[in-house]
């Protein structure tokens, strides 16, 4: 059990203030029962503002969304913006944007629960949720780009009477596969740590409620036995996990990089996305911690300066990894031979949508940099806030100039192009509020916080008195 | 001889538990016979319990290997049956085997991971069950058959040892 | 069969177009809509950039006022051995026809994922946008021999490969060989200048053949090996070819 100190100094205190070890959540434990009570009242808790979003959402999708799809498929894709020769536009934006996104579940998740990160523990379920809802908006943004969506399911490799098979030499049909394992394998990540949580909302409910919860915590106890085969299975998945995390982005990648098109023939492609999408999906969790705190009950006491600031940390890092890889990309064409690799270069930061070019520069390097290296601003959860938007921006935008920007150059001159979208833009904002809606229900239904990892890791962590200061230590009961 | 009645004894930490089931086993309860029921994980070696084996591991590889030769098939054994020339590329290409095999087999060894969870958990099992739910409130619960008859005497040690609460249930749905 | 890379793909109907002879006049782009069914966009559509013209001729302008010339270069589906194109279609509906050696495209097979047309490097494809309308009378235009395509379809050049089988056809019932000139797609047989001329180009005495072994003859970007086999013939010496 973590020993509450008043007066004991932490390391890396300043003499006149020292850190209160309390503002660790792992060092400020509280009953079990209370922090159940907390997290199902927090559940429970709604007013009329939060129903008056949820039915302005629900608005929306059915607008921007369903109803603009539906014009879409009955007029065909004229009504989008696309033509020759950018023939994928902001639909696929959309899509690597999303499954950006939903990469940040499964690092948090699975990469920092492998290496004992244990500031992890109260955010891994609102990251895995971010993780399953973003990979929704990806596959509708799959159908939504496809020209006759109506036949999708002949990328499904079945066996049929006219002896029919998808063409595996295909970047899509690779996409297929990696999503595919991708969307199944972290929704069982994600429900698999929610069933002790499931176990205790059951316990704690009553009603509709009680028996929903009983239902889907399939009848879990907390027996050794059912703990044993739990923790196994989530040790499983939380390694397999993680290099299907880094092949999906790679292979969303490939889509782009097996073209011939200048430009995206790029063998940097791979490492550049996946980089790319840690960038976009931990921005985002910042985005969401934020959410979370300021508008449910009790989450103050969960989510802490001290999250914001790991994230922070974390992003500066990767937004340095960014940088690097996208000089990399720039580097290699701008040093010459290929006449219209140059002629990219130059269409991207002097043509008509340069503005948009330097946009993502000044998004994903300049506001982090000069925001992220200070403590106190890391800690200002609002200003993360605004960082986490701003680097969502700027990575939307990247994956903009990356497709319909670059496809506008062609070796073939006569065919440029500029690409004014239209129907894509409500589609696009309908997949965002269908992502917020979602989110918003399932904080209804879902603990957000698991707790019984939280109650774990408080457990394991003491602070241990060495010389004149003491230590926060971690026993690592696995 | 009446039914033996379960007796729960609840505990807010680990050591008096695990002094407890060493008691118990003093007083002739022996390791199967009783289940330690937490709110969150305990490892065996933790609790001094007999170590638990799952097969989970080893249908997850067998997943897994079920993964690779879908991938096998789909690679190598459509362009056999129905072969179509794309391309310029070999009909058997084996760089995308390596990427189609990849996902296939995590797929395999993910999806039969899950499903040995609810087979070695025998999940779902919604029958009555000995449960308290201050279990899910952190306690740590010790379940075990007591003869009717020796109840005080059991109840006696286990306070005395540090117990919250010591009471009999029934079987009930959860 | 595996064929690696390197090695050159087989060889079959071909093309060369003299861009001395053409002029530009886009009698083959008329006689391909014709002949293939194609709709037709509309204005607005066109200036976007929609036009549905599976050959479409492209203007160069070189020299200074008044020693001004210009290049026309119609352009359609180079039929590459290597199509860039073929590798990218997940459901199989833009394939290497053996028989042919061109690449076809398997119109109702066809998903609408567009990327073959992302990666074609000479942007021939042409995609159905939206079900243009073709008013009465326009319908009776309608050729028997060729399907017509609904939006989300990719389409392209074939080389009118309809008119191919009807040749064949007609030899094989006549029993003899197609004959080289027989066979005449829609704007071989529109264009005025006889700029267009197609055949066997595994036939070393076919006109096509020859015509491919002549001085000025070169192919678009060849440094991508795709492997066209449509073959261009420069103008003189001041006339430029793109690429």
């Amino acid at each position: 059990m973590a020993t509450t100190a008043e007066s004991i100094a932490m390391p890396g205190a300043s003499a006149s203030e020292p850190e209160d070890p309390r503002d660790h959540l792992m060092l400020d434990p509280r009953p079990r029962g209370e922090m159940n009570a907390m997290v199902m009242e927090s559940m429970h808790t709604t007013s009329k503002k939060f129903w008056g979003v949820v039915i302005f959402l629900v608005l929306t999708v059915l607008f921007a969304l369903v109803g603009a799809w539906i014009y879409m498929i009955a007029e065909g894709m004229g009504v989008t913006g696309l033509t020759r020769p950018v023939y994928w536009g902001i639909f696929i934006v959309d899509m690597v944007f999303w499954i950006g996104i939903s990469h940040a579940g499964t690092f948090i998740s699975a990469l920092l629960r492998v290496m004992k990160y244990e500031i992890r523990r109260p955010f891994t379920r609102a990251a895995e949720l971010m993780t399953t809802f973003g990979l929704i908006q990806a596959a509708l943004c799959i159908f939504i780009h496809l020209g006759r969506v109506w036949l999708a399911y002949w990328l499904i490799p079945y066996p049929n009477g006219r002896e029919l098979w998808p063409n595996f030499h295909s970047p899509l049909m690779w996409d297929f596969m990696a999503i595919t394992t991708y969307v199944i394998a972290s929704t069982m990540y994600l429900f698999m740590p929610l069933i002790p949580d499931l176990a205790m909302a059951r316990d704690r409910s009553t009603g509709w409620r009680k028996t929903f919860y009983r239902v889907i915590s399939l009848g879990f106890r907390g027996t050794e036995a059912e703990w044993k085969h739990l923790k196994t299975a989530m040790n499983i998945f939380a390694f397999a996990i993680i290099p299907v995390m880094f092949s999906v982005h790679t292979v969303v990648s490939w889509d782009f990089a097996m073209s011939t098109r200048p430009g995206w023939n790029s063998t940097v492609f791979g490492p550049y996305f996946v980089i790319g999408a840690l960038h976009s999906g931990i921005a985002a969790v910042m985005i969401v911690l934020f959410m979370i705190r300021s508008t449910m009950k009790n989450m103050k006491y969960f989510i802490r300066p001290e999250h914001f600031d790991f994230l922070g940390k974390l992003s500066l890092i990767v937004s340095m990894a960014w940088a690097y890889f996208f000089f990399n990309d720039y580097l290699v064409p701008w040093y010459g031979g290929n006449k219209f690799e140059q002629l990219l270069l130059d269409f991207h930061a002097h043509g008509p949508f340069a503005w948009v070019w330097v946009s993502m520069l000044i998004c994903n390097i300049v506001i982090p940099w000069a925001i992220l290296w200070n403590k106190k601003w890391r800690r200002t959860p609002w200003l993360m806030l605004v960082v986490g938007i701003v680097i969502n921006i700027g990575m939307w935008i990247e994956r903009f100039v990356i497709i319909p920007v670059s496809l506008t150059i062609t070796r073939m001159p006569f065919t440029w192009r500029l690409y004014k979208p239209s129907i894509e833009i409500p589609i696009t904002i309908g997949t965002f509020a269908l992502f917020m809606l979602l989110y918003m229900l399932a904080s209804r239904l879902i603990p957000l916080v698991p707790v019984w990892e939280v109650q774990e890791g408080q457990n394991a962590h003491i602070l241990r008195k060495v010389g004149k200061v003491s230590i926060p230590s971690v026993s690592d009961v696995d | 001889m009446a039914e033996p009645l379960t007796l729960v004894v609840l505990f807010a930490d680990i050591d008096p538990t695990v002094n407890a089931i060493d008691k118990l086993h003093e007083m002739g309860i022996t390791d199967e016979k009783m289940d330690i029921i937490s709110g969150i994980p305990f490892n065996q070696e933790v609790l001094g319990r007999p170590k638990l084996s799952t097969f989970i591991p080893r249908l997850a590889m067998g997943g897994a290997m079920i993964g690779l030769i879908a991938a096998l098939f789909l690679v190598f054994g459509i362009p056999g049956l129905y072969p179509i020339r794309v391309g310029g590329q070999p009909m058997f290409p084996i760089p995308v085997f390596f990427i189609i095999a990849f996902e296939l087999t995590m797929l395999g060894l993910m999806g039969t991971a899950f499903l040995g969870l609810f087979l070695a958990g025998r999940l779902p099992a919604y029958e009555p069950k000995m449960y308290v739910p201050e279990i899910s409130d952190g306690k740590i619960a010790v379940v075990f058959p007591c003869p009717v008859e020796m109840q005080a005497q059991f109840e006696k040690a286990m306070l005395s040892l540090g117990a919250e609460q010591v009471r009999s249930v029934e079987a009930k749905t959860l | 069969m595996s064929i690696a890379k390197s090695e050159n793909t087989p060889s079959k109907w071909g093309m060369v177009i003299d861009q001395d002879l053409c002029t530009g006049c886009q009698a083959c782009v008329t006689a391909c809509a014709m002949e293939n069914n194609i709709s037709f966009a509309g204005e607005d559509d066109v200036a976007y950039g929609r036009s549905m013209q599976w050959i479409h001729t492209e203007r160069f302008w070189s020299g200074q006022y008044p020693d001004v010339s210009t290049i026309f270069q119609p352009i359609l589906c180079q039929q590459c051995g290597n199509a860039p194109c073929e590798t990218t279609c997940p459901v199989y509906a833009s394939i290497h026809s053996d028989s042919e050696q061109i690449n076809v495209q398997i119109y109702n097979r066809c998903v609408g994922t567009r990327y073959c047309a992302n990666n074609c490097p000479y942007q021939v494809r042409v995609f159905n946008w939206r079900d243009w309308p073709r008013p009465v009378p326009l319908n009776n235009q309608l050729n028997p021999d060729v399907t017509v395509r609904r939006r989300g379809i990719m389409e392209k050049c074939m080389f009118c490969i309809q008119r191919i089988r009807r040749a064949e056809d007609a030899a094989q019932v006549e029993g003899r060989q197609v004959r080289d000139g027989e066979v005449e797609p829609a704007c071989v047989q529109a264009c005025p200048p006889s700029a267009i001329v197609f055949g066997r180009l595994d036939d070393p005495e076919s006109q096509v053949s020859k015509l491919a072994r002549n001085g000025r003859a070169y192919r678009l970007l060849e440094e991508l090996d795709t492997q066209p086999k449509v073959i261009y013939l420069t103008g003189d010496s001041n006339h430029g070819h793109n690429g």
